[in-house]
C-alpha cells in the first residue's frame, strides 16, 4: 500500500499520518481510511469515532499509536555487502520475530554484522492480517510492507533468503545452510512454527496458510470465482479463515474436533456463541469430526471422508490443525527442545547453549508456547540488549490478550486460555457474554464474546 | 613424497564405538597398520595410475570390506573407521574401498539370495572386485538428471542399452551394480542388477583426470546386454534404493574423514621445522583436529542409529556428508599452506590431498547436490497448481 497514489490532504493539517495497532500491527493510514469500517479515505485519526474498531483484530482506537514509517537507511548502503568472513549475529527466520530482532539489534549497534537466514523470501508483512485479507480485498502485495532486500538494505544487514538451516555447531560457532556454512558469534532462533498435517489429509491436496508466501500461492490458486472451501481445524486460525472466506463469498465447510469451535480454549458457552456467529456468516460447521481420508477427483475437486462416514466435496482444502517446530537440527546441536518448543530461560530468552537465543512461535517459556505476536517486540528487545551487553532488567512473560479476529463474534481472552476449569458467567445478553475462570479464590482468566 | 608423517599418529580404532569396546578393534588396528606401512608409500603411484588390487586384497583379508554387512553385525561404524584409515593414507584407495563396500551393501540387502550366495563371499574377502555405477541413477532418482541406461523386458530377464561415462573399480573380469529405466512401463519402474564386465561390455578409456588415476575408471557401453533374472539385485529398484541410499552416502564419510585426517598429519609433520611461521596460518592442526574429532564422533553416532530409512536420518546424513566435503577442502588447502614450497611439489602428499579433497566434494553426491536435496526435503509441500 503506497501512500504515493493517495490524494494530497487539503485540510491544512499536514501530510497524512499513520497509526499502528499495538495489538495486531495493522497500520491505519489517514489517506486510505477504512472504507469497510465506514471511514472514508482522508479520515483523520482524531476524527475516527470511538466505536470504530481495528478491522483486523477488533481493538478500539485507543489501542493505536502514531507510526513513523522508517525512511532513511539506518546504515550506509556500502555496509550492506557483508562478506561471509564478517562473523556476527545470525538470526534464523524472517517473520515478525526475525525482523523485530534485526531492528532492535541495529538500533543498539549500528555496525555489528547481522545476517538473517530464512527459508522464505524474507519480505516484511504482518501475519495476523492474512486472517482477514480475503474479505478486506487486500491482495498479497498489499500485505507486503517492504521487500526483504529493501528492508535488509535499510537496516544494513545481510539477508540470505530461500535458504534452509540444516545444522548448527555450538562448539565451532558455525551454522550450516543449504547455501553454505556461516560462522557466527550469536544465533537468534526466530524459526516460527509450521502448520501440521493430520494423518487423513494429503499435503498435495491441502493448503496450509502460515506465511505470506503460502498465502500468495493460495490466493493465486483460488482465483476470483466463488469456491467450496473446506477448512480442517476448529481453532483460532480455522475460525478466522472460515469467517473471512465466507464473508468474501465462498461456501465454507469448517471441520472441527470439538462439538463447538475453540473447544480447548474457551468454555462451551462461548463456543456456542462462536458457532452461532459462524452460522450467521453461512459457515457450515462439522463438529466432533476428523478427516479420515482425502482424494483428488478427476475434475480437480477434493473429496473428504469424515470420521462419521460423511463425505464432503470441496474445490480447495485448507488445513489449520495446529503448529509444530522442526527440531532436528536443534536436537543435533544439543539445544534443549521440548515437544512444544525450544526451551528458553524466562528471564533472558537464552537457550541452554551460551550465545543462542530464541523468541516468538518457536520457543516455550516455562514449558508453554506462546504463539501470539504481542510479546515479540519486547522479546526482541531483551535479546538485543543481552547480546550487546546492556542492562534489560529481565524479561517478564505475561499471557497476551488474545483476540479472535471475527466480525460476527469478536472474542477476547485475558489470562491463559483453557476451556477446563471453573468458568463463571458474569454477564450474558443476546449481544454479549462475559465469563471468568476462577482458581480457588483467584480470577485467572476473563473472556468476552 | 610418501606419507611418512603418519607413522606416529594415534590409531583410529579408539573411538570407533562410543562408550564401548569394539569387537572389531583388533581388525581395525591391523587395517590402520597396513594403511600406514604398506599403502601410504604407494599413494603417489596410485594417484598416478596404479590400480592397487593387491593392496585391496590385503585389506579384504583383514575384513575391511565386511564390517557393515550382516555377517559383520552391520557395524557401519567400523566400516567407516576402516575406510578412514585407508583414505588417510591414500584418497584413491579410500574411494575404491567405498566402491567395494557399497557393492557388498547391495547384495547384502538383496532378496535375491542366490546372487548374494554366489558372489558375496569372494567379494567381501576381496578375491573378486567390483564397484557401483549409481552416480547417474542416484542423481536421476533425486530429479537432477535423466536416467541413462534403458531396459526392455525379454524372455527370462531384460536387455539393457546405454553408455555410462565414468565407472570406477571395474575392468574386464570384474563387475559392478547398475540401474536401468524400464522402457514402456510405468514411469517409476527401474531395475537394479549385477553387471559382469565381460566381452559384451564396451570399455572405453576415460580422459586423463587430474588425480586418483588408479581407480580403474572406465566408460561402459551396453548394447542389448542381456540381464538374466538370477543377476537381478532388485526389481523394482526404487523401494530398494530408498532402503539403502542413506547408508550409501553415510559410508562415504570414511573417504572424506580420511582426507581430513591425512591433511592434519601433513600439517603436524612440519610443525617442528615450520611451526614458528605456521602459527600465523588459519586452520591450524589443533583446530582442525578438534573439528575432525567432532565430525568423526558424530559420524560414529549416526552409523550406530537404527532409523536408517527415516527422513530425519537421511537429512542428518546429507548434512554430515556436505560438512565432510567442506572440511576436506579446508584441511587439504591448509595442509598445503603449512608445508609451503614442499607442499607445492607435484609428488607431495598435500598436493595430492588437495585433489582428493576436491574429489570428495564433487563425487556424487557433490556439495551442490547435497544442498539441492536438503533444500528440496526442507521445502513445505503445498498443492500444485490445481485445476481451476
Amino acid at each position: 500500500m503506497s501512500t504515493d497514489e493517495l490524494a494530497e490532504p487539503t485540510d491544512g493539517l499536514g501530510p497524512w499520518r499513520e497509526y499502528l495497532c499495538r495489538a495486531c500491527g495493522l497500520i491505519y493510514n489517514e489517506g486510505e481510511g477504512d472504507p469497510d469500517g465506514g471511514l472514508a479515505p482522508g479520515t483523520r485519526f482524531d476524527d475516527i469515532p470511538d466505536d470504530w474498531v481495528c478491522p483486523i483484530c477488533g481493538v478500539s482506537k485507543g489501542d493505536f499509536e502514531p507510526y513513523e514509517r522508517p525512511s532513511a537507511p539506518a546504515v550506509a548502503a556500502s555496509q550492506t555487502g557483508i562478506s561471509k568472513a564478517d562473523v556476527g549475529i545470525v538470526i534464523i527466520g524472517a517473520g515478525l520475530a526475525g525482523w523485530a530482532t534485526a531492528r532492535a539489534l541495529r538500533e543498539l549497534d549500528p555496525e555489528r554484522p547481522i545476517t538473517i537466514v530464512t527459508a522464505c523470501p524474507g519480505h516484511v508483512y504482518n501475519k495476523p492480517e492474512i486472517s482477514r485479507a480475503l474479505s478486506r480485498k487486500a491482495s498479497p502485495d498489499a500485505l507486503q510492507r517492504a521487500t526483504g532486500p529493501d528492508e535488509a538494505a535499510r537496516l544494513g544487514i545481510r539477508l540470505v533468503a530461500h535458504t534452509h538451516v540444516v545444522g548448527l555447531s555450538a562448539q565451532f560457532r558455525r551454522l550450516r545452510t543449504t547455501r553454505g556454512t556461516i560462522p557466527f558469534t550469536h544465533v537468534v532462533l526466530a524459526l516460527g512454527a509450521h502448520a501440521t498435517m493430520p494423518a487423513g489429509l494429503n499435503p498435495h491436496h491441502s493448503w496450509r496458510i502460515n506465511s505470506l508466501d503460502a498465502w500468495r500461492a493460495f490466493h493465486t490458486n483460488l482465483g476470483t470465482a466463488p469456491r467450496r472451501i473446506a477448512i480442517v481445524g476448529g481453532g483460532m486460525i480455522g475460525c478466522e479463515l472460515a469467517e473471512d472466506f465466507a464473508r468474501a463469498g465462498h461456501a465454507v465447510q469448517l471441520i472441527g474436533l470439538g462439538m463447538v469451535p475453540l473447544d480447548t480454549l474457551v468454555p462451551v458457552e462461548a463456543g456456542e456463541r462462536l458457532l452461532a456467529g459462524l452460522r450467521r456468516a453461512d459457515v457450515d460447521y462439522f463438529g466432533g469430526q476428523t478427516v479420515t481420508s482425502s482424494a483428488r477427483e478427476a475434475d480437480g475437486t477434493v473429496s473428504l471422508t469424515l470420521a462419521d462416514g460423511r463425505a464432503l466435496v470441496a474445490d480447495r482444502v485448507v488445513a489449520a490443525t495446529g503448529l509444530a517446530i522442526d527440531t532436528r537440527f536443534l536436537k543435533n546441536a544439543g539445544v534443549d527442545v521440548s515437544p512444544v518448543g525450544i526451551s528458553v530461560d524466562a528471564s533472558d530468552l537464552s537457550t541452554n547453549i551460551a550465545g543462542i537465543y530464541g523468541l516468538g512461535d518457536c520457543v516455550a517459556i516455562d514449558g508453554a508456547p506462546c504463539r501470539f505476536i504481542e510479546p515479540i517486540p519486547k522479546q526482541a528487545e531483551i535479546i538485543a540488549r543481552d547480546i550487546v551487553g546492556l542492562d534489560h532488567g529481565g524479561y517478564r512473560h505475561r499471557a497476551p490478550i488474545i483476540r479472535l479476529k471475527s466480525v460476527e463474534t469478536p472474542l477476547t481472552i485475558e489470562g491463559p486460555p483453557h476451556a477446563k476449569g471453573e468458568w463463571r458467567v458474569i454477564a450474558q445478553s443476546p449481544e454479549t457474554l462475559e465469563m471468568e475462570r476462577w482458581d480457588g479464590e483467584r480470577c485467572v482468566a476473563r473472556l468476552t464474546a | 613424497m610418501a606419507d611418512t608423517t603418519q607413522s606416529g599418529a594415534a590409531p583410529l580404532t579408539e573411538c570407533s564405538v562410543p562408550g564401548g569396546m569394539n569387537v572389531h578393534a583388533a581388525s581395525l588396528e591391523r587395517i590402520a597398520d597396513l594403511a600406514r606401512h604398506e599403502l601410504a608409500p604407494r599413494a603417489a603411484d596410485i594417484d598416478a595410475g596404479h590400480y592397487p588390487r593387491e593392496l585391496l586384497a590385503q585389506f579384504g583379508a583383514e575384513g575391511a570390506f565386511g564390517f557393515h554387512l550382516g555377517s559383520g553385525n552391520s557395524d557401519f561404524a567400523s566400516a567407516i573407521t576402516a575406510m578412514t584409515s585407508v583414505s588417510r593414507a591414500c584418497g584413491a584407495s579410500g574411494f575404491l574401498t567405498w566402491c567395494h563396500d557399497v557393492y557388498g551393501l547391495y547384495l547384502d540387502h538383496s532378496e535375491n539370495r542366490g546372487l548374494a550366495e554366489r558372489r558375496l563371499p569372494d567379494h567381501v574377502a576381496a578375491r573378486s572386485f567390483g564397484g557401483t555405477a549409481l552416480s547417474n541413477p542416484m542423481k536421476a532418482l533425486a530429479g537432477i538428471e535423466p536416467m541413462i541406461l534403458r531396459a526392455k523386458p525379454a524372455q527370462g530377464g531384460y536387455v539393457v542399452s546405454g553408455t555410462l561415462p565414468w565407472i570406477s573399480h571395474i575392468r574386464e573380469g570384474q563387475y559392478c551394480a547398475a540401474i536401468a529405466k524400464v522402457e514402456g512401463g510405468r514411469d517409476d519402474h527401474e531395475i537394479f542388477f549385477h553387471l559382469p564386465i565381460d566381452e559384451r561390455v564396451g570399455l572405453t578409456k576415460c580422459p586423463k583426470f587430474s588425480g586418483m588415476e588408479g581407480t580403474s575408471t572406465w566408460g561402459i557401453a551396453l548394447k542389448d546386454f542381456f540381464v538374466p533374472e538370477e543377476d537381478m539385485i532388485a526389481d523394482p529398484a526404487r523401494p530398494f534404493i530408498a532402503r539403502v541410499r542413506a547408508r550409501f552416502i553415510l559410508l562415504q564419510m570414511g573417504m572424506g574423514l580420511g582426507v581430513v585426517r591425512g591433511s592434519i598429519d601433513d600439517m603436524e609433520g612440519v610443525e617442528d621445522q615450520l611451526g614458528h611461521v605456521n602459527q600465523f596460518l588459519d586452520d591450524r592442526p589443533d583446530a582442525m583436529l578438534a573439528e575432525y574429532d567432532d565430525l568423526f564422533a558424530r559420524t560414529m553416532t549416526l552409523a550406530g542409529r537404527e532409523d536408517t530409512t527415516s527422513p530425519t536420518f537421511f537429512m542428518d546424513v546429507l548434512d554430515l556428508r556436505a560438512e565432510v566435503s567442506e572440511l576436506s577442502l579446508r584441511a587439504a588447502q591448509s595442509a598445503l599452506l603449512h608445508q609451503g614450497a614442499r607442499g607445492y611439489l607435484m609428488a607431495s602428499a598435500p598436493q595430492r590431498r588437495v585433489r582428493e579433497a576436491h574429489f570428495v566434494a564433487i563425487v556424487t553426491p557433490a556439495i551442490k547436490h547435497l544442498r539441492w536435496q536438503m533444500a528440496k526435503l526442507s521445502t513445505e509441500i503445498q498443492p500444485a497448481e490445481a485445476a481451476a
